[in-house]
Formats: structure tokens, C-alpha cells, sequence
């Protein structure tokens, strides 16, 4: 039986989906049979980050209206086997799903899968509530900055409300990832570090992901960065797929190493 | 800002600023959300009494007295 895991954040731009994309194929890559759903009904682009937007015919949508059968809409990614994607679509609005019909497809990806991640809409709406109303598991994406943190943390309180678990008196288990942190601004104390995040949301930690460069050609590319065995971003990606699984991984040093000289004349 | 401290790094940035404002702003807002269940208890309540009297409007405030919680509700007539 597979885990629904949500991938969320509040504030939208903060790198939900790309987080989410580069996560798929870490948990792929481990072994493990995953479906990406992108469940940000009518705006779909978790395609374009994992570079599949060629080959959608069927959508989340028409599989949950009967349209198509389920193997008809997942598409396989082109490097990982063990990869599916189940693309929004992308002419309907958010009020379109159905909670009884979101369940039950769930339900069926628990079957085939052993772990389906959940793209869910930025904001606080229907297609937001849909997108953790199952979930077992949730990934909070908040950059270091004022206005994310402050969604994260709104977002946070309604998962605890709205979330079928957690009305049955379990609780969803949720992690924080902080995403684009530039190092050189948490040295300089111009940026919330780690710590300051971590005390103000009163989650765990499951990753730290530093501003890169390189995530803006591999999104241009449609190749998820975590392939890219150099890229820091990648490598700190790669330790939250093992992490995700239970397995105790050491954090990147994202500390800035300075020369004597360079701090003397910077 | 000494030259030492500029060497060292030990410079207080806006950082600091952003944890202290985010703070104060979250400690108002849970309190606030803190009830989840508020709107649709605000709509049944609100049912309720329009079947005996006019009613324009109810507010639910929630507040803690030292170790008390209460909600204090208002009902304004028409």
C-alpha cells in the first residue's frame, strides 16, 4: 500500500512543483514506484519541469470523470522506469474535483504505487484542501523570506484542521524544506537562516535546498537538477529522497568558505 | 560598525528584523485561526437564532484569561 505525500507551501513561486519534480525522480532513483499528480487544476506545469509535455493525451481530470482508464493518462518518464506522471488538466477550474472521486483515485494510485506525490495548488482554496484532504505525509516549501514563511505557517494550521487524518485524530506527518537559501545573505545577517525558520514554524527539518543557478537552465531544459551529479541543488535534493525514506543523511555545509584575504577586502 | 566587527562578520542584519516582525504577526494570527471550526458554527448558530428573532450579524471572539479560554459572542439585532 503506498503513501500519499503533498507537496505544499502557501505562497505560490516558492518552488513547489520544481521541488516536487526533482523529488520524483530522487525517490525513483531509489528504487522506489512513484506517481507525480499535479493537482494544480487548470494550470498545469509540473510537465514542463520534468520535460514530459509532449506526450500528455489524457489528464487527472478525465481520469476521475471515467473519460479514460487510469494506464491511459499516466505517462512514464523517459529516464526513470519506475516513474509515472499524471498531468493536470488544463481547461478546467479548481472547483472541478470532487472529494469522493479525489479519494478514490488515490486510492487506486495506493495499489499500483509505493508513493504518490501531490502537487497541490498555491493558496488556501478547493483545490488546496483536496490536495491534502488524504494525505499521509506533507512537505512544506517556504523560502527564507517574510512572506513565505508566514503562509507556510498558515498553511500548516489548516492541514491540522482539514485533513482527513487528522480528523480522525492522527496526525499528518509534516516536514519543512527550505528552499533558494543563499548563504552568503544568512552569513552577512541579511536572510532567516535555517534555525530562525525551523523556531518560528515549530516543524522538523527535512532538507535545505540553496539558491542555484543551475535549477533555471534545468528547468529551461525540462531535466529535473537532482540528475545533475555536480550541482549543489541536486545533491541536496538527492539527500531529501533518501531522508523522505527513513534514512538519516548528513546536511549539506552551506557555510561560505571565505579566504582570510577575501574577508579582509570584501 | 568597527572594523573588527566588520571582519568577523558579527554584523546585526535585517534578518533580525524579519524574525522579530514575523513573530509578532504570527502570534496574533494562530490566535485567530486558532478555531478552525468557527465559520460553520457562525452558520448554524446564526440559523438558529434568525428562526427566533431579526438578527443582522453575529462576531465570535475567542480570548484567554490567564488560564481561561472563552469565546464571547456577539448577536446584533436588526
Amino acid at each position: 500500500m503506498g503513501i500519499v505525500i503533498t507537496v505544499t507551501s502557501g505562497k505560490g513561486g516558492v518552488g513547489k512543483s520544481t521541488t516536487l519534480a526533482n523529488l520524483a525522480v530522487g525517490l525513483a532513483n531509489e528504487g522506489k514506484r512513484v506517481v507525480a499528480v499535479d493537482f494544480d487544476i487548470g494550470l498545469r506545469n509540473l510537465d514542463m519541469l520534468l520535460g514530459l509535455e509532449n506526450r500528455i493525451v489524457y489528464n487527472v481530470i478525465d481520469v476521475m470523470e471515467g473519460k479514460c482508464n487510469l494506464t491511459q493518462a499516466l505517462i512514464n518518464d523517459k529516464h526513470s522506469k519506475n516513474l509515472f506522471f499524471l498531468p493536470a488538466s488544463q481547461n478546467n477550474d479548481k472547483n472541478i474535483l470532487d472529494k469522493a472521486k479525489v479519494k478514490e483515485l488515490l486510492d487506486t494510485l495506493k495499489k499500483e504505487f509505493d508513493i504518490i506525490l501531490l502537487d497541490s495548488p498555491a493558496g488556501i482554496e478547493g483545490g488546496f484542501e483536496h490536495a491534502i484532504a488524504y494525505a499521509d505525509r506533507a512537505l512544506i516549501i517556504s523560502t527564507p523570506d517574510v512572506s513565505s514563511v508566514r503562509d507556510a505557517d498558515r498553511v500548516i494550521g489548516i492541514i491540522d484542521a482539514k485533513s482527513e487524518k487528522a480528523q480522525r485524530g492522527e496526525e499528518v506527518e509534516k516536514h519543512v524544506i527550505i528552499n533558494r537559501l543563499k548563504p552568503e545573505l544568512v552569513e552577512r545577517g541579511d536572510m532567516l537562516n535555517t534555525e530562525d525558520v525551523l523556531n518560528i514554524l515549530a516543524l522538523p527539518l527535512i532538507g535545505v535546498v540553496p539558491d542555484c543557478d543551475k535549477v533555471i537552465s534545468s528547468t529551461n531544459m525540462g531535466e529535473p537538477i537532482i540528475r545533475d551529479e555536480k550541482a549543489q541543488s541536486g545533491e541536496a535534493y538527492r539527500r531529501i529522497a533518501r531522508r523522505i525514506l527513513g534514512e538519516e543523511v548528513e546536511y549539506l555545509d552551506l557555510s561560505v568558505k571565505k579566504g582570510f584575504f577575501k574577508r579582509m577586502f570584501s | 560598525m568597527s572594523f573588527f566587527a566588520n571582519l568577523f562578520g558579527k554584523k546585526e542584519g535585517s534578518a533580525s528584523v524579519a524574525r522579530d516582525r514575523l513573530k509578532l504577526v504570527l502570534a496574533h494570527e494562530r490566535a485567530s485561526n486558532a478555531l478552525p471550526y468557527m465559520d460553520d458554527m457562525k452558520a448554524e448558530i446564526l440559523e438558529v437564532i434568525k428562526k427566533y428573532t431579526k438578527v443582522k450579524d453575529i462576531h465570535i471572539s475567542s480570548q484567554t484569561n490567564q488560564n481561561i479560554d472563552v469565546l464571547e459572542m456577539e448577536i446584533i439585532l436588526k
